[in-house]
């Protein structure tokens, strides 16, 4: 009964992926090879977030809110944009279309991330006796995480893939991936300073992620325009 | 053609082959469910099991892994399956009688007992009263019931309390926890209760010589004070027995401090040899008593010249009671109720005599003194208890915790054995002479008594589970080494017609599980959630003309092939 729990969390946080790949056409073009090169660099930008981390931050044993903690947290964050910045622009894949580039990308890095963060956790807690909602509100981060990932893609391919963009959407273009690219650390804001419980936590994420979705889907389609 | 496909075949079932490995190992994995931390974990004790000459009593079981029930569950619930968890507050004597003289079968019982009986916790609660007497009673049934499902005792915390509201919510709406219906499981995992093969009972004793007079080449007269130090109650690792007979340990050990001091220097050593002996088999017709006394040289036994022997000496307030078995007007009782009484006067209290034939036919023996008398000693018993407690009774149950004992109780006690062997010893008997008076050097000190008290209230002696170097004994050879000049420790084995089973402690996991019809639910939400994300993507990236052509693939293939 307790791997049907598993089971159920497992495909929670690792279906949506799956299924993007094969609703979309990702899969007729077959550009399963992208997204494992992404999670590939995703995993070598794990491996120096961890080590910077570990050489500028000091543990603090209460789960006090330190202001320059959290802004070296963030900055240490943006490796994270330098290694999908590696991933979209510098990278040789095949001649597929920038369309599906970033989404293959994203796609890519975001099932890594789930893998490394919430497989080992899943594995040992969920199978257990002891019932909690921990799993399923992780499952949904998952999801939230996955657009998160494909709408930093897009603009992030937006930034550097493309040339000519109309200027005034440029700053917002800046500002939305700041916004997604800093998320972690608004989400450890809100858990540790306003003392948001886990769902609330999760719900925000939920809804941030949509919006971010639909934002960036517009930003997309207006700077298609001039191209056409 | 074919020869092509038969290699490919021959390919497949290598890598299948090779596969083996893998799939084992993931096999064993996904099997190896481990019992992760429960969110509760909770210390119980379990309910003591022995036989007497192989009847067998007690709880006989002690793992257990069912859900949890409460006494609000719905008349002619089937509960062999459930674990009825019953705080003391609310224990129906009644019914848990029929349960078990009707020999229903029952998963599991755990009693909750309030935190204020927990060894250690010194406060003091006018409700505790009520309970002490439930309690016994409770106890009383227990110990002499054979029970086929494992017994439990905890203490009750919000945890506890937590669970026991939303079980009996529940079992109030009628929805008996079973495996389709969630609640809570309780899981203690231990093995299964093994006989304790021989256990050993450990005497102590401490001798303290008198001073020989020139030329006198007689062997001087002994005077013996026997206490024994181990318990027995409805769960072994909770029986601290701080009245019966924590109180006669202390005060033995007590009295011979204030005699050590007085026989330290040579000019007041007194013309009696003093043996102290802390016995253990106490609960068990005084066994160890019985064996140390065999064990003595001859000629020491015949120097005793009597014994006086203590049992719960703790809380009692104006009358303490000298038992004999030989009749009251023995030249020697005489003389030592005399003694007694003119002391207690003195102190401001009564002693009265009891006296209790030894029937030489019933091997139960309810006072030490009678392993004494049966050996042709002189021996009495000073306790507060008037009437001689039954097998297994009044030696360390649940209630006697260290809130039942005075420490005043036991310092009078302690005067009045004292000073009445002193008056003997130096030959003072009618005289108005206080020589361990509460200002001079040779004061019973208070402190001493606390401490040692407050020790024995928060160690549990059942004697088939003290181990030969238990830092209980070590302890207490210790502190008689201080007092007396020579110690001697003997280990016998508790033979005879008790029998003891082991685990008496475990650790309770108390899961919250859900139930299958809900993993089943989520499933389906789940399903269909990717269903609807399935579509979704299909219809914005591609058109809702593949969705519905991705449905119709197999009709045209087969128009196709036509």
């Amino acid at each position: 009964m307790t791997l049907f729990h598993f089971f159920n969390c497992a495909i929670l946080t690792f279906g949506p992926h799956a299924v993007y790949y094969s609703a979309t056409p990702l899969s007729e073009y077959d550009t399963l090879g992208t997204s494992v090169k992404a999670a590939v660099v995703y995993l070598a930008t794990a491996l120096v977030k961890l080590v910077c981390l570990a050489t500028f931050l000091q543990v603090s044993e209460t789960e006090v809110f330190d202001p320059y903690q959290e802004a070296l947290k963030a900055m240490i964050g943006f490796i994270d944009v330098a290694g999908l910045y590696f991933a979209l622009a510098q990278l040789t894949h095949r001649n597929i279309s920038q369309n599906h580039k970033f989404q293959a990308v994203g796609l890519g890095w975001a099932f890594a991330d789930s893998v490394l963060h919430r497989l080992a956790p899943l594995w040992v807690g969920a199978r257990g006796l002891e019932f909690t909602w921990d799993y399923v509100l992780q499952g949904l981060e998952a999801n939230a995480n996955l657009v998160f990932t494909i709408s930093l893609a897009a603009l992030g391919s937006l930034m550097w893939l493309r040339k000519n963009k109309p200027k005034t959407l440029i700053p917002i273009i800046y500002t939305c991936a700041v916004i997604i690219a800093t998320m972690p650390s608004i989400t450890s804001y809100l858990r540790r300073v306003m003392g948001w419980h886990f769902p609330k936590v999760v719900g925000f994420e939920l809804m941030t992620s949509l919006v971010m979705a639909f934002i960036s889907c517009q930003l997309f389609i207006l700077c298609q325009r001039p191209s056409l | 053609m074919g020869d092509e496909k038969k290699s490919k075949q021959r390919d497949g079932s290598m890598v299948f082959e090779s596969m083996y490995p893998l799939l084992a190992l993931m096999l064993i994995l996904v099997a190896c469910v481990d019992l992760c931390d429960a969110a509760t974990v909770v210390d119980v004790y379990r309910l003591v099991q022995y036989d007497i000459s192989g009847v067998p009593f007690g709880s006989r079981f002690s793992s257990l892994n069912h859900h949890a029930a409460s006494l609000s569950f719905q008349r002619g619930a089937d509960l062999s399956r459930s674990v009825l968890i019953l705080p003391l507050r609310e224990l129906d004597l009644g019914f848990l009688q029929d349960y078990i003289s009707q020999k229903q079968s029952l998963g599991g019982l755990l009693i909750l007992l309030p935190q204020t009986l927990r060894p250690g916790n010194n406060i003091v609660l006018s409700e505790t009263q009520g309970f002490r007497k439930l309690l016994a009673q409770l106890e009383n049934l227990l110990v002499h019931a054979n029970i086929p499902f494992p017994v439990y005792f905890a203490f009750e915390n919000e945890e506890t309390d937590a669970m026991l509201v939303d079980v009996k919510k529940n079992d109030a709406l009628g929805q008996q926890a079973t495996a389709t219906t969630g609640g809570y499981k309780l899981v203690i995992s231990v093995s299964e209760p093994r006989k304790i093969a021989s256990p050993t009972i450990t005497n102590i004793q401490g001798w303290l010589p008198g001073s020989r007079a020139e030329g006198d080449s007689n062997q001087l007269p002994t005077i013996a004070i026997v206490a024994s130090y181990d318990t027995f109650g409805a769960a072994p690792a909770l029986s601290v027995g701080s009245d019966s007979n924590g109180s006669g340990v202390v005060a033995l050990l007590e009295v011979a401090r204030l005699f050590s001091t007085l026989y330290s220097n040579p000019k007041t050593r007194g013309r009696y040899n003093l043996l102290f002996a802390l016995t253990s088999g106490g609960p068990y017709n005084y066994e160890g008593t019985q064996k140390w006394l065999k064990s003595l040289d001859q000629r020491m036994r015949e120097s005793i010249d009597y014994a006086i022997c203590l049992n719960s000496v703790g809380s009692w307030d104006n009358e303490l009671l000298v038992h004999v078995s030989k009749p009251p007007d023995n030249a020697y009782i005489k003389q030592i109720f005399e003694g007694f009484s003119n002391v207690a006067e003195d102190l401001g209290f009564q002693v009265a005599l009891k006296h209790k034939k030894i029937n030489i036919s019933n091997s139960r023996v309810a006072w030490e003194h009678e392993q004494f008398s049966r050996l042709r000693v002189t021996a009495a018993t000073l306790s507060e208890l008037s009437t001689p407690p039954e097998l297994l009774e009044s030696a360390g149950s649940l209630s006697d915790t260290r809130q039942l004992v005075h420490e005043d109780a036991i310092i009078k006690g302690v005067k009045l054995v004292a000073e009445s062997l002193a008056r003997h010893i130096y030959g003072h008997q009618k005289k108005d002479i206080k020589i361990f008076a509460d200002d001079s050097s040779l004061a019973v000190n208070p402190f001493n008594v606390r401490s040692w008290l407050d020790l024995l209230s928060q160690t549990p002696r059942v004697a088939p589970f003290l181990s030969k170097s238990e830092p209980l004994i070590t302890a207490l050879k210790k502190e008689l080494e201080d007092y007396t000049a020579e110690v001697s420790v003997q280990h016998e084995s508790l033979d005879g017609i008790f029998t003891f089973y082991d685990s008496t402690k475990a650790s309770l996991n108390i899961y919250q599980v859900a139930s299958v019809t809900f993993d089943l639910l989520l499933l389906l939400v789940l399903g269909s959630y990717l269903i609807v994300l399935f579509s979704f993507l299909v219809i914005t990236t591609r058109g809702v003309d593949d969705l519905i052509s991705l449905f119709r693939r197999p009709p045209s293939r087969k128009v196709k092939m036509v």
